[in-house]
């Protein structure tokens, strides 16, 4: 399965974009730097305010990828991907639960996973079909088949975001994200003069464990959105660079860039 | 595209469990909605409760899973065969084989709900026996079907709000087509849960009596639980997917466009993937939640399309809305209506809204079906529209 990488978003402490991580991935040290607040420029006024902080920051990421790529952002379709994507708002929401019960319009319909890809669909005016999807630890491989799936079936140009945002205690018990995390891709289904690099894909198995890049904060191995720095860092290396991205317990996608 | 074969499919829900029990209510014209008596959520409303669930045990090896959505889950699992039928596709196939897309908008949340009213008031933390990974993260559906269904092919969760276990279909046939899966089994399951009474409750949108679809009196939804499972492979069967539409309304969080522009484009797109005129279509069987901005804008965008010679019904006033399940249910009922020659009506929509626009059965009957549509809109402006066919 081929498909082709037209721009790169990245968003995490220390990599504030694309190029800050293509160094770091190239081998420059990662210098650990707290992450801004986001404010993505697409969203207007009200719906910034509306919006959660995990929302606003799939789509400034989003953005990154989008000032890369002369794809329009009504042409793409989307994929977004996240563990958790609203577990600030899960918490906020039991708390109500548990106590007044007087639940918040807005805050309902935030807790949604699929809001940032709806808030981002509205910022665009992006109409073709828009997906938000979950795979536990396994989010970064599973939604990148699910992009990939859609671009050469549909033959249409794929947003693909995959976030981690922070989980408060106590749901950080067993979700230990403590920083977040995004990797944009805009992803083609052929190859054009504007194209970073192509990528086989292929499912094959697991053969044991797939180590995470000696660059990254530990803390972020509780991310499934940093296992896409791996594919990512095929982008910095050579023609033949290979990356192994975890799809199960059994299986794993194998990425070649050709 | 090319059609799947619906090897087996079950649906549970208020309605019944199981293919038979549902088809009976159906054909009953009986809505299973009953007042709400959660004890956890006294709101006075009405609700599509699933009892029997509530008792399930889970495989002791499993206990991590425990939640009320797992158990709906493996409730519905053990019905209508549909276990065996993916047992024996995993000896024939292998199990590596075998993909798994279920939808859900709020998987197990209920146990971190009720977790949250036990809080350890010095520590914050929540009480010993709650995991939040394998009982509420919305991948714990997943992972628990997986397990038990014991297939290990590429698996997702699909969380799309209310179209989200339509939207599964579309990624099974592309998983299919790409080589990635020789066959899926696609699902949805949702359960009560404070989040979702609450929630929708908050927005003025759930009917303080029964939810009445496209009825001039309607006033909201009534909020059900349901889990149903179809196992698809390549190639043709008595009953095929025949193609699906996916679109977004870009237009606002929580209402859909007025004139239901995506859910128009969703259809259109269904109907050209499927390679066939909207005159073809025997019955649509609506998303239709009993919400006046929701019912109108769909009702204008199926007149759109089918004018008004084409039958459709909500079976919202049967089942409930279930919400990241409706898509499955609601495919189950299509099914059911293909293999029954039986198409179901709206039996509590009493005067149809005369802003209506298209046609509304409220009575169901018997009739030819060889194609029919089901749609599914959610949050977020999400639209997934699906053809299911008879074969030859």
């Amino acid at each position: 399965m081929r498909i082709a990488i037209e721009a790169v978003g990245v968003l995490a402490p220390g990599l504030p974009d694309w190029d800050g991580a293509r160094a770091v991935l190239a081998g420059s040290p990662y210098v650990a730097a707290p992450l801004a607040p986001c404010a993505p420029a697409s969203l207007s006024p009200v719906e910034r305010r509306r919006s959660s902080p995990t929302v606003r920051l799939a789509i400034a990421a989003a953005e990154q990828a989008l000032a890369r790529t002369v794809i329009a952002p009504h042409d793409m379709a989307l994929v977004f991907a996240s563990q958790e994507a609203a577990g600030d708002i899960t918490h906020q929401l039991c708390e109500v639960l548990a106590g007044s019960r007087e639940v918040s319009p807005t805050q309902f319909h935030n807790s949604v996973h699929n809001a940032p890809s709806g808030y981002y669909g509205i910022a665009m005016k992006a109409k073709l079909g828009a997906t938000s999807v979950c795979r536990g630890p396994w989010t970064f491989a599973a939604g990148l088949l699910g992009a990939a799936t859609q671009a050469l079936c549909d033959d249409v140009p794929v947003l693909f975001v995959c976030y981690d945002s922070p989980l408060p205690a106590p749901l950080s018990e067993w979700m230990p994200v403590a920083e977040a995390t995004v990797i944009v891709l805009v992803i083609a289904p052929k190859p054009a003069a504007t194209t970073l690099a192509s990528w086989e894909l292929e499912v094959g198995p697991a053969d044991g464990g797939v180590p995470w890049p000696r660059w990254m904060p530990s803390g972020w191995r509780a991310n499934p959105s940093a296992r896409g720095f791996e594919a990512l860092a095929t982008l910095c290396a050579g023609p033949d660079a290979k990356a192994a991205l975890p799809l199960s317990p059994e299986l794993n996608v194998r990425v070649a860039r050709c | 595209m090319l059609p799947l074969a619906v090897l087996s499919y079950t649906t549970t829900s208020a309605a019944g469990l199981g293919k038979s029990a549902t088809a009976r209510t159906l054909r009953e014209g009986r809505s299973a909605l009953t007042p709400n008596d959660l004890p956890w959520a006294p709101l006075d409303c009405w609700i599509g409760r699933v009892g029997a669930a509530e008792s399930v045990d889970l495989p002791k090896s499993l206990d991590d899973f425990d939640c009320r959505n797992n158990r709906l889950a493996l409730l519905a699992l053990e019905q209508d065969g549909f276990s065996d039928a993916v047992a024996a596709a995993r000896r024939r196939l292998g199990a590596g084989r075998i993909a798994l897309f279920l939808g859900t908008s709020t998987s197990g949340i209920l146990s971190t709900e009720l977790a949250y009213q036990q809080r350890d008031p010095a520590t914050g933390r929540l009480p010993p026996g709650f995991r939040y990974d394998t009982m509420h993260n919305l991948d714990a559906t997943t992972e628990f079907v997986r397990r038990v269904l014991g297939i290990a092919g590429p698996a997702m969760t699909i969380s799309t709000a209310c179209s989200s276990s339509a939207k599964v279909f579309c990624f099974a046939e592309r998983f299919i087509r790409m080589g990635l899966a020789d066959a899926v089994v696609v699902g949805g399951v949702d359960s009560l849960c404070h989040t979702t009474l609450y929630g929708f409750s908050s927005l003025q949108l759930v009917a303080p009596d029964i939810c009445r679809p496209f009825d001039a009196a309607r006033r909201g939804l009534t909020i059900g639980e349901a889990a149903g499972f179809a196992l698809l492979e390549r190639g043709c069967g008595e009953l095929q997917l025949l193609g699906y539409g996916e679109t977004s309304d870009a237009y606002h969080m929580s209402t859909p466009h007025p004139e239901g522009d995506g859910a128009r484009r969703a259809m259109t797109d269904a109907l050209v993937r499927a390679r066939i005129s909207a005159a073809e279509i025997d019955y649509v069987n609506l998303h239709g939640t009993a919400t006046a901005a929701n019912d109108r804008a769909e009702g204008r965008a199926v007149h759109g399309i089918f004018g008004t010679t084409v039958p459709c019904s909500s079976t919202k006033g049967v089942t409930g809305h279930a919400l990241g399940a409706a898509g499955i249910t609601e495919a189950a009922i299509s099914l059911l209506s293909l293999e029954g020659q039986y198409m179901p009506g709206s039996p509590t929509t009493r005067e149809v809204d005369p802003e209506t626009q298209c046609t509304i059965a409220l009575r169901g009957e018997t009739r030819k079906l060889s194609r029919v549509m089901s749609n599914s809109f959610g949050f977020g402006g999400s639209n997934c529209a699906l053809v299911f066919g008879k074969g030859m």
